[in-house]
Formats: structure tokens, sequence, C-alpha cells
């Protein structure tokens, strides 16, 4: 009877909820994505969607510029390395929770502490790996011990790192774990922040609605919030979208089809701009043999596979508005992403060319694994296919690919990467090359430079170390980078808001014209 | 009837195991749950933390039995991914989803059994033309694409319908549309023949000839007989409505049963999955039971047994 209880209770609300007004006569903002989000709690959901939320509602100790990129004061007035494993942060004060209590160390010390923790269950521990513990020195003092020296500490203590209040995820649920134990689920804790917005509803995957927080403090450098409120939803389809932005349902949308782009610009009430993202799409080849006898141990061959692809092509005839050809393996905002390695230029006649020279007059069959957007990955095979490589292609969804990924299974696969939004090339390259199962190169020397440069505080030490590694990978065509994935904004034209090219939406600085 | 519907039931214990099983195997079976879970950006080692935290490491009939031992003693489980309680999930998800379905049969009925009756009564003239007519777009129309034109002319062009959510019962107008008549073609047709047998058979003429009024014939001694194998057909299209309403969830964003089974699937959640499979075995055969008794109160000749 509870259950049917609670079912009857439930529909009653979905029939009945409040429907949200967008637009600036009601100072409501409404913006949709095709993503249901799992959890608005950054440390345990890695979509778009919470970071974007979360730097509206939360602080982290740092705050990167999203226009200059540089680092600035937030939760954190000022910040030292006292060694190369000690970072000491002074904190700033009189500022408050979003339930009315003071910020001060033991907050930090306590977050920083729970996720850090081996068994915090958090969902990409890179941004927190690092830290072997925070100590609170005095009130608002911290000290931050890192277990290895981390150059790119700093970004990881921008807003990936929200801080939370000291006990705040006590509240945590008992849930049933597996064998009859039970676990924490931390990312059912509902977010308490400093930020300029704050939680004021979350429906698991379909809404999150945020309100101005009057009394956030002032100084901020992401300046006092501007529009009433701000809502998420989840718009599944994109036409749908589209016909909410049309017609004012929706204020704001991502991700426009190149094929709408053209439309939409030419509506008077709409801005559509388009700008790069951090998604890079690249081949992976199995240089090392991890698959066993494979033609991608040869250098003519993996260089031929370059020279044959279009990527110019693809970009403008496909990807689309705000898409660039790929240079480097690594997104170009990031810090230490040398561009300036060697090139493979289209040249299907040295691509067959160097494939004969390598054995293989008659081209060559082999399996081609991909996972996300079908109709770039045909393109790619079409290039190969030209030069007489004959891709059997293996479409797959992520959670089959990766397993044969991880198991030596793929000689060559298109992949993608956003580098869960972290600037710093330590999150690309040295994600791939550094030994790794994503790794089918295993060149110990790159892998020993990416290792050492991750290591390094020395800014010129460590982009000249990632500069040799990038090289090398280049030289080896080891990966082929196809593109960076371009995105196109539509939104309201009563919205002054700035797109940056970081694939973020920073909401807190929009604000109506 | 007691032994009728014990067999029934025991039919419905053995067909929602069944599923159960085969659902369960095919999720882990057509990837790494754990891999699903961790996300894109993942490293191997966060995968592995999954696979921990969660149990995926465990033999699969461990895995399967620790979730049946739950069911059974009532607890559906947590969704991982919505990190909510499932039965929490269900209740915010399968009212939309009721909703639509008998709005959008509401909609097929409405609109197929008066067209099937005219077409039947007036056969090869223009009315049974126009019925066929509109069968046949029925049928041959993508249902995605009938959404989408409705919502450009209901929601974009005449701005007069929302076109997306379920704040409000307007909010189910044209989905229901969209989903019921994709059913009006064979609720259409077939209420079509049956009234063209039922109205040449003998009790047909037996009460004209006693002089009753043409459409106290055509409700009473005609429709009550046609409509029977209506009644079924109309129960497993509500089963169809019911869990295979995706497109239309999908289209208009409605958060139903169909767009959360999808999704679940896509992530790997498995106890919403499972959920979901026991919710519409057990639809399909009550409604399907619901079908038969309903029969046999309009059909005395029929006998449950």
């Amino acid at each position: 009877m509870s259950i049917l209880r609670t079912m009857l209770a439930g529909g009653i609300l979905a029939i009945a909820a409040a429907s949200a007004h967008a637009g600036k006569e009601n100072d409501t903002f409404v913006w949709a994505t095709s993503t249901e989000m799992d959890t608005p709690d950054m440390y345990y959901g890695n979509q778009r969607e919470a970071l974007i939320n979360t730097y509206a509602m939360c602080d982290g100790l740092l705050h990167r510029d999203p226009i200059t990129n540089e680092f600035q004061a937030l939760l954190a007035t000022s910040w030292e390395w006292t060694d190369d494993t000690t970072l000491e942060l002074e904190l700033r004060e009189g500022v408050k929770f979003h339930d009315g209590t003071d910020f001060d160390a033991s907050d930090v010390a306590y977050t920083l502490n729970h996720v850090a923790a081996p068994d915090s269950d958090m969902k990409i521990r890179v941004i927190v790996d690092w830290i072997d513990n925070v100590e609170a020195v005095d009130t608002h003092k911290v000290r931050i011990n890192a277990k290895r020296p981390t150059p790119a500490a700093l970004q990881y203590l921008t807003g990936t790192s929200p801080i939370y209040p000291e006990g705040h995820y006590e509240d945590a649920p008992v849930v049933p774990g597996a064998d009859g134990t039970e676990r924490r689920d931390w990312g059912a804790v509902m977010p308490v922040c400093t930020g300029p917005y704050k939680l004021a509803d979350y429906v698991a995957g379909e809404s999150l609605t945020l309100v101005a927080n009057p009394d956030y403090f002032e100084g901020s450098p992401k300046g006092k919030p501007s529009i009433g409120t701000i809502v998420y939803r989840t718009i599944k389809d994109p036409e749908t979208q589209i016909a909410e932005l049309v017609t004012g349902g929706i204020d704001w949308m991502w991700g426009v089809p190149p094929e709408n782009a053209e439309m939409l610009s030419t509506m008077g009430n709409l801005t559509v701009v388009s700008a790069p993202t951090m998604r890079m799409s690249f081949l992976s080849l199995d240089a090392a043999g991890r698959t066993g006898d494979t033609p991608m141990t040869d250098l003519r061959v993996r260089q031929a596979i370059a020279h044959a692809i279009n990527r110019q092509a693809i970009v403008d005839n496909l990807v689309g508005e705000g898409s660039e050809v790929q240079k480097s393996i690594c997104a170009p905002v990031q810090f230490g992403c040398d561009t300036d390695v060697r090139q493979y230029d289209y040249d299907p006649e040295k691509a067959k060319a160097l494939l004969a020279e390598a054995g293989y007059p008659d081209g060559l069959t082999i399996p081609f694994y991909a996972y996300r957007d079908r109709a770039y990955s045909e393109a790619v095979l079409n290039d190969l296919r030209a030069v007489g490589i004959r891709g059997d292609m293996q479409f797959l969804q992520w959670r089959a690919l990766r397993p044969k990924l991880a198991n030596d299974e793929v000689e060559i696969a298109h992949l993608t990467f956003g580098s869960n939004g972290i600037l710093d090339v330590s999150a690309s390259t040295s994600y791939y090359f550094t030994g790794g199962p994503d790794d089918y190169a295993r060149d110990e020397e790159v892998i020993a430079w990416l290792q050492e440069a991750d290591r390094t505080t020395n800014e010129e030490e460590r982009k000249a170390l990632y500069s040799k590694a990038l090289n090398k990978i280049a030289d080896q065509a080891y990966y082929i980078p196809l593109f960076m994935y371009g995105r196109t904004y539509a939104f309201n034209k009563d919205l002054d808001y700035p797109v940056t090219p970081d694939e973020m939406a920073h909401f807190y600085l929009a604000r109506w014209k | 009837m007691i032994v009728y519907l014990s067999k029934r039931l025991f039919m419905v214990v053995i067909v929602i195991i069944v599923t159960s099983v085969v659902a369960f195997l095919l999720v882990h079976l057509s990837g790494d749950p754990a891999a699903a879970m961790a996300g894109e950006g993942a490293t191997q080692a966060d995968i592995e933390a999954v696979r921990a935290t969660y149990g995926f490491d465990r033999p699969l009939p461990v895995q399967y039995f620790d979730w049946a031992g739950r069911v059974l003693a009532g607890d559906l489980g947590r969704s991982t991914y919505l990190r909510a309680d499932v039965t929490e999930v269900l209740a915010r998800h399968i009212p939309v989803t009721a909703t639509l379905g008998i709005c959008a049969l509401g909609f097929a009925l409405a609109l197929s059994i008066p067209l099937g009756v005219l077409a039947a009564l007036r056969p090869n003239t223009i009315i049974d033309r126009f019925s066929l007519w509109l069968a046949v777009a029925g049928q041959a129309l993508p249902s995605f694409l009938f959404a989408l034109g409705l919502m450009y002319l209901f929601g974009v062009y005449l701005r007069v319908l929302p076109i997306s959510g379920s704040d409000t019962w307007w909010h189910f107008v044209m989905p229901s549309i969209a989903l019921g008549y994709y059913a009006t073609p064979e609720i259409m047709r077939l209420t079509r023949s049956g009234m063209l047998d039922v109205m040449q058979s003998d009790h047909v003429r037996t009460a004209r000839a006693y002089g009753l009024a043409p459409w106290r014939v055509v409700v009473r001694h005609g429709l009550r007989h046609a409509i029977i194998p209506v009644v079924s057909l109309a129960a497993v299209q509500l089963g169809f409505m019911l869990g295979g309403s995706i497109v239309i969830e999908t289209i208009f964003s409605l958060n139903g049963i169909g767009n959360l089974a999808w999704e679940s699937i896509q992530r790997s959640d498995i106890a919403v999955i499972q959920a979901i499979l026991l919710i519409i075995a057990a639809a399909y055969a009550v409604l399907t039971l619901l079908a038969d008794l309903f029969n046999a109160a309009l059909d005395p000749r029929i006998r449950i047994s």
C-alpha cells in the first residue's frame, strides 16, 4: 500500500508542478540540454550541466577567469607554495553559506578531506587524488599537503572543487551495497554552497532551479547575480529544444545542429554564436602491438592513415561552425598544449605510396571501432577506403568499447575526449600516453617525459617536457588528431552573456539587456 | 474461475522471471556496466572503483539472486544514476505514462470506432474511402514525423498548445494524439469488418424486422457484438502505449516510463530496468485478463474456464 500511496503522491506532484515561464519579463532564465543530470554535486557527477550549475551556486577556493584564463581569489584571498608539496591559502572572512552558517577553514578541510579519502566514491578522482590531507591552520588559513608535486593543483581548486559546510555529507542516506552490506550515497546530498545563486529545487533527471543569493559577498570575481531565477530543464530532443527556443519556452540551448543554425540566425529574437570546445576527436592506433601482429605497428601505415584523412573537409562540411582541425593530441586552450608539431597534409597519393612501401600495395582490411557521432566516423572511413584501408566498422556503445580498449583488442579506434574540463595537458595527453590501459603507444620515452612534466612545478620546464612528448607523438603518428568539436549556441537576444571557448556556460555572468 | 485466475497468475510469474533473467543478462553481456556508470572521462581506476562499490565484480548469478532476494523482500532497490529509491523514481514516471497511455487510447477509440461503424454502414462510399485513407496514413506515417508536424502546427505556428513537459493537461494533448493515431487504423479496420459481419447476421435482420430504431439496431445489436475483438486489441494497444511510448515521450519531453527505460538501459541502471520490466509484464498480463473478463461480460457465449 505504501508503494501505491507514494506513486499516487508522486503523480499528483508531477502533474501539478508549476511550469517555468522563461524570459526577461519574468526575470527567469531557462536553459535546456539533452542530458539527464544524475546529481548536482560536482564531486559525484561529471556532467557539464552539473559543472555549469556548480559554478553558479558554489564557490571554490580559486576562480579561473573564463575570458583571460587567469586565476583569481575567490574563497581564498591569497595562496603560496611553501615547498613542492605544501600549499597554504588565506581564506576570505565574512562569507556565509546559503544555510546561514559562517564559512571558515574547517569547512575547507572537511570538504577536501572527505572527497580525497580513498573510499569517498568520488567520480573523477584526478581532481582530488593529489591531496594527501588538508589542515585548518587557523580559522581562516588552510594548508594542503600534496602527495607529490602537482603543478595543476590550482586548476583543480577552481570551480571543480566547491566548498561545503563542515559535516555536509553526514546527511547522506545509507543504501544497500553489494553482498548485503551498506554504503553511503554521498552524491544524494544536495549542495549547500556560498555562490551567487542558491539551489531552490532539484528533480533528478528533469530540472534544477536556482535563485539569486542577495547576500553574496562583495568583491567576488563572479560579481553579484543579476538575473533572479535560473532554471535548467532536460529536453531530450534537439528539435523540441529549438521549438521551445523559437516560441520563448526556453532562453538558451547549445549543440544546435548545423542544419538549423542558419535558420535560427535569421530570427530576430535570437542570437546564434559558435565557439570551439575542449572535446577532441582522434584516432587511436595500436603502435605498441598490444593486439598482436598488426599493421599499426608500422610507422609508414600510421603516417599513411594520417595523410589519407581530409580533416579540413570534415570540419567544414560535417562538424560545422566552431570546430577546427586539431593539430596536436591536446586541446589548444590547455596549459602545455604545443600545436607546433608535425602536421600530415591531406595527400591520398602519398598515403597510397606509404602503404605500398610498407608492404600493402593492395591496401588492407582492419576492424575500425567507433562509439560516438557515426557520421563523422563514416567520413573518416570513406577517406581511408579511398587509399585502400578498408575499415570494418564496429560501432559500439561506450560501455562495450571501453572493456575492449582495456583488454588489448582495438587496433584502430575513433575516440573523443573532453579532458573533464581541465585546462591542463596533464588531463589529456598524459591521460592517454603514460602507460595506462588507454595507452596504445607505450613509448617509454614519452611516458617518462609526461610523468616528469606532471610533477614539475616550473612552468617553462613543464612546457618543454610536454612539447617533447607531443612532438614525438606527432612524429611517430601514434594517435591521429582529427578535429576539435565546436558548439553552436542559440539564445534569447535579450540576454547579455559571454560565450567562452572552455565549453562552459558561465550563467552567473549573464544579465538581461 | 479460480483455477483460471491461478493459471494466469502462474503464467505472469513465469513471464516476469524469464524476462528479468534475460534483461539482466543482456545488460551485462552488452558491455561493462561499470564503464557505463563511470562515464567517458573515467580512468580505468575509476571504473574499477565503481565495479567494487556496486558489486559488479561478483559472479552474475550472485548479483541476480542478490537483486531478486531484495525484490521478494519488497525492496525494488535504488537507482544508481538518479540516486533515489526505485519506488520513488517510478512514482514520478508512471503517472505520466499512464496519463499519456489512457488519453492516447481514448483518442484512438473516440476516432476509430465511429469511423469504423460509419465505414461499415456505408461500404464503398466516400466515407469508407476516407476511413481507409485515414487508416493507411496512420500506419504509413512515422510517429516521430507526425509528432513533429503537430508540434510545428499547434506549438510553433498557432502557439495554442505547450510544446514540452507534463505540467498541465494541455501538455498531454499533442502527445496523446500522436501516440493514439498510430493505434487508430487497426481499431478502425477491425470495427469495420466486425460491423460488416454483424450487420448481415440473422439477429440484426430480426431486430430490423421488429421495427427498432436504426441507431438502436447499430449500437445494441451490432456494435455490441462487433466490438468484442476490439476490446482485446485495445488492451494490447494500451499495453504497447504504456511500454513503448519512448519516441513520443522523448519528442515531447515527457518523463514517463518509456523514456526512463531507454535511459536506464543506456546507463546500466539495472534496478530501474528490472523494476520497469516487472511493471510492464504485469501490466500486459492484467490488461489481457481484464479484456477477457470484459469480453465475457459482453458476450454470454464466452465462458472463462
